[in-house]
C-alpha cells in the first residue's frame, strides 16, 4: 500500500511538472510553429559603427522609409522568376531583394517576403564586394559605380565599373533562375607601380532574425570551413568574432526558411569571419588570405558567388553538386541525422508532387513507414498466439511464485526458453522507431516545402498550429485564448485518437502505468497543440493505423482477445 | 569517466521511460542492466560495444532467455 501511495505522489509531481514546465522547455528545445513574419527591427536611432577594420560598416544613423532610400541612389533593377529588387550603384551593394514566390502570410494579398533591404531602412540587410590592398585606393561605400545596363536577369548580366586613382575596378554580376548570384571581380592596374590586392565580400544585417533558434533547427550566423559547418549564436559573435581559415567553404546568415550565403572561390584560401559591429549589427564576410600582386598593365580576376533566397532542399543540393560548393546543404540544419532525414524528405517531396496536397503526402508517408514496421507487430502477435499453448504451464508458475516476483521472472524466462516462444518484442524495435520518428519530425520542421501549404477545409497552412479552436466557439466569440488554452480542433482529434489507441493495448499490470496511460492522451493533446498541423496529421494518421492494425491482428488471432499472461 | 556517464544514462532510462513503457525484455538481465554491468566491468569502449551488440539481438526474431555479460 505504502509503495503504491509513493508511486502516486511521484506520478502526481511528474504530471504537474510536465504540465507546467513543458511550455518553457519546449520553447527552448523545440519550435512552436515557425513565425513567418519578416525581419523587423526597432526604429531606434543608431550611431555609426566605429570599427574601421570592418570591410563594410553600416553607417546609417536613423531608420527611414524604404521607398525614399531606394529612390535616392541610382540602381540596377533585378528581375528573375524568383527574385525582384535592385542593386545600389552607390557602393555596389545588393541591398533590395524580395522573394517573389513566398508570401509573408497565407492571405491572397500578402506582400512577398523581403530578404534584403538597404542600409538605413527597417531590417537593413545587404551584401557587397570589394578589394583591400596596399598601394591602392579601393572603391568605398560611397563610390558611385557605372552600370552597363539597367536590368539584371537570367542571361542578362550587368557589369559595374569604377575608376579610383589609376586602377580600374570591375564587377560582373549575373544571376540564375533561382537564388544564386555570380560575382566576378576584376582589378586592372593602369598605374605605373605594382599593387597587391585582396578581394573580399560581406553580407551585413541589422537586427537578428525574428525566427526562433531551435534545438532542432538553427537560426543564426553560419560558416562552413574545412568541410565542417559551424552553427553559431548571435550572442557568441557579439562577444568575440568567429574566424575560420579555410579553402572551400562559405559563410552567411540562416533564418528558419531564408538564407544568405557568401561563397568565395572554392579553390582559393580565404578567411571567413562572423562578427558583430555592435548596435545590433552583424556581418559575415570572407577575404582572400593572400594578396595578389598585379604588375602595371596587368589585371587579376576572382569569381565568387552570393546566395540569397529560400532554403529549398532540392535546389540547395543541386547547387552543392553542380557548383561544387563544400557542404552547401548544411544551411538546412539536418544535423547528424541527415542520412535518415534526406531520404524521408525526398520521398515526401515526391509524394507531394504526385498528389499535390502536402497533407495527403504526409498521410501517405506515414502509411509507408507503418507498412515497413508492420512485420514487427505481426511477428509479435504470432508469438503471442503461440504463447497460448504454454498458458497452462504459465498459470502454474504464477501460482507457485506468487510471492517471489524475481523468481517468477526467471522461471518464466526458463519456460519461454524450453518452449521456444517469447511474446515480447525486445527493445531494438523501439530503438529503431525512435530515430525514424525523430527524422520525420525534423523533416516536417525544416522543410520550407510545407510552408503555407493547405490541407483540407480550414487548414490553410500545415506549418502553423490549427487556428480553429472550440475555446472561443470557433472564432464566434471575439476572444483570443491564451497560448496554452488555444487547443485547436486537430489537436483534439489527436487526443481522441490517442485515447482509443491506448485503450486497444493490453491493459498494463501496474497501477501507476494504468494511470499514466489514462491521462497521457490529454497531456499530449495540450503538448502538441502549439505544433504545426502537419506534425499533428502525421501523429493522428499513425494512431489510426495502429488502431486498424491492432484490430486486424486481433481478428486474425481471436484467442488473444483475453489478456495474455506476462 | 565516460563509462560513469553512460551508466548514469542507462540508469536514467531505467527509472524514466522504461518504468512507464510496457515490459519488453526478452533477455535476462534486461538490456539496461546488461549495459550497466558491461560498462562497469569493461569500461566505456568495450562496454558500449557489448551493450550495442546486446540491443541488436533484442528483437522479435532474436534470441531470448538468460544472457549475462561475458
Amino acid at each position: 500500500m505504502k509503495e503504491e501511495q509513493k508511486n502516486l505522489i511521484i506520478f502526481g509531481v511528474l504530471a504537474a511538472f510536465i504540465l507546467f514546465a513543458w511550455t518553457p522547455i519546449m520553447h527552448y528545445f523545440m519550435p512552436p510553429a515557425t513565425n513567418p513574419a519578416p525581419v523587423v527591427e526597432q526604429g531606434e536611432i543608431v550611431t555609426p559603427a566605429q570599427d574601421q577594420a570592418d570591410p563594410a560598416a553600416d553607417t546609417a544613423t536613423a531608420i527611414r522609409d524604404r521607398t525614399i532610400v531606394l529612390g535616392e541612389t541610382p540602381r540596377v533593377r533585378i528581375d528573375t522568376p524568383s527574385l525582384s529588387g535592385s542593386i545600389n550603384l552607390k557602393g555596389a551593394r545588393i541591398d533590395d531583394l524580395v522573394l517573389k514566390e513566398y508570401k509573408e502570410t497565407v492571405e491572397k494579398d500578402s506582400p512577398p517576403i523581403r530578404l534584403l533591404s538597404p542600409s538605413g531602412t527597417e531590417g537593413a540587410y545587404f551584401a557587397g564586394f570589394g578589394w583591400r590592398g596596399t598601394g591602392v585606393t579601393a572603391p568605398a561605400a560611397d563610390t558611385l559605380w557605372q552600370a552597363s545596363g539597367d536590368l539584371l536577369a537570367p542571361g542578362k548580366p550587368v557589369t559595374l565599373t569604377a575608376t579610383n586613382g589609376s586602377q580600374r575596378y570591375r564587377i560582373d554580376l549575373s544571376v540564375d533562375q533561382d537564388y544564386m548570384f555570380t560575382v566576378r571581380q576584376t582589378v586592372q592596374n593602369a598605374g605605373g607601380t605594382p599593387i597587391a590586392v585582396k578581394p573580399f565580400g560581406y553580407v551585413s544585417r541589422r537586427g537578428k532574425s525574428t525566427d526562433q533558434d531551435l534545438w532542432v533547427a538553427h537560426v543564426g550566423p553560419i560558416a562552413v570551413a574545412d568541410a565542417v559547418a559551424d552553427y553559431v549564436d548571435y550572442k557568441t559573435i557579439e562577444k568575440e568574432p568567429s574566424t575560420y581559415d579555410t579553402t572551400g567553404g562559405w559563410a552567411g546568415f540562416s533564418d528558419h526558411y531564408w538564407q544568405t550565403a557568401l561563397v568565395p572561390d572554392q579553390g582559393v584560401p580565404v578567411s571567413l569571419k562572423l562578427r558583430s559591429g555592435g548596435n545590433d549589427q552583424y556581418q559575415a564576410d570572407y577575404e582572400a588570405r593572400d594578396a595578389v600582386q598585379v604588375a602595371p598593365g596587368e589585371q587579376v580576376v576572382q569569381t565568387s558567388r552570393f546566395f540569397a533566397g529560400a532554403k529549398e532542399t532540392r535546389l540547395i543540393d543541386s547547387y552543392e553538386e553542380n557548383l561544387k560548393i563544400v557542404e552547401f546543404d548544411k544551411m538546412i540544419d539536418w544535423g547528424w541525422f541527415g542520412i535518415v532525414e534526406k531520404p524521408i524528405f525526398y520521398y515526401l517531396d515526391w509524394l507531394f508532387r504526385m498528389v499535390s496536397n502536402f497533407g495527403v503526402a504526409i498521410i501517405l508517408l506515414t502509411i509507408t513507414i507503418r507498412l515497413l514496421l508492420f512485420p514487427i507487430a505481426h511477428k509479435q502477435f504470432q508469438s503471442m498466439a503461440s504463447m497460448r499453448a504454454v498458458q497452462p504451464k504459465m498459470k502454474a508458475l504464477q501460482e507457485r511464485y506468487k510471492e517471489d516476483k524475481p523468481k517468477l521472472q526467471q522461471e518464466m524466462m526458463k519456460l519461454y526458453k524450453e518452449e521456444k516462444v517469447n511474446p515480447l518484442a525486445g527493445c531494438l524495435p523501439m530503438f529503431l522507431q525512435i530515430p525514424i520518428m525523430f527524422a520525420l519530425y525534423k523533416v516536417l520542421i525544416l522543410t520550407i516545402e510545407m510552408r503555407h501549404q493547405p490541407f483540407i477545409l480550414w487548414i490553410r497552412d500545415l506549418s502553423a498550429p490549427d487556428p480553429l479552436t472550440p475555446m472561443n466557439l470557433f472564432g464566434l466569440i471575439a476572444w483570443d485564448p491564451p497560448g496554452f488554452l488555444h487547443i485547436g480542433v486537430v489537436p483534439i482529434l489527436l487526443g481522441v485518437s490517442m485515447f482509443f489507441q491506448i485503450r486497444l493495448n493490453p491493459a498494463p499490470m501496474d497501477d501507476m502505468q494504468k494511470q499514466i496511460f489514462s491521462i497521457m492522451p490529454w497531456v499530449l493533446m495540450f503538448m502538441m497543440a502549439p505544433f504545426a498541423v502537419g506534425l499533428q496529421i502525421y501523429w493522428i494518421t499513425s494512431n489510426l493505423l495502429t488502431i486498424a492494425q491492432q484490430t486486424w491482428l486481433y481478428s486474425r488471432h481471436p484467442q488473444l482477445k483475453t489478456k495474455p499472461a506476462g | 569517466m565516460i563509462a560513469k556517464l553512460l551508466i548514469l544514462l542507462a540508469r536514467a532510462w531505467q527509472i524514466g521511460p522504461s518504468a512507464i513503457l510496457p515490459p519488453s525484455c526478452r533477455y535476462q538481465p534486461s538490456c539496461s542492466a546488461y549495459a550497466i554491468e558491461a560498462l562497469r566491468r569493461y569500461g566505456a569502449l568495450k562496454g558500449s560495444w557489448l551493450a550495442a551488440k546486446r540491443i541488436a539481438r533484442c528483437h522479435p526474431w532474436g534470441g531470448h532467455g538468460y544472457d549475462p555479460v561475458p
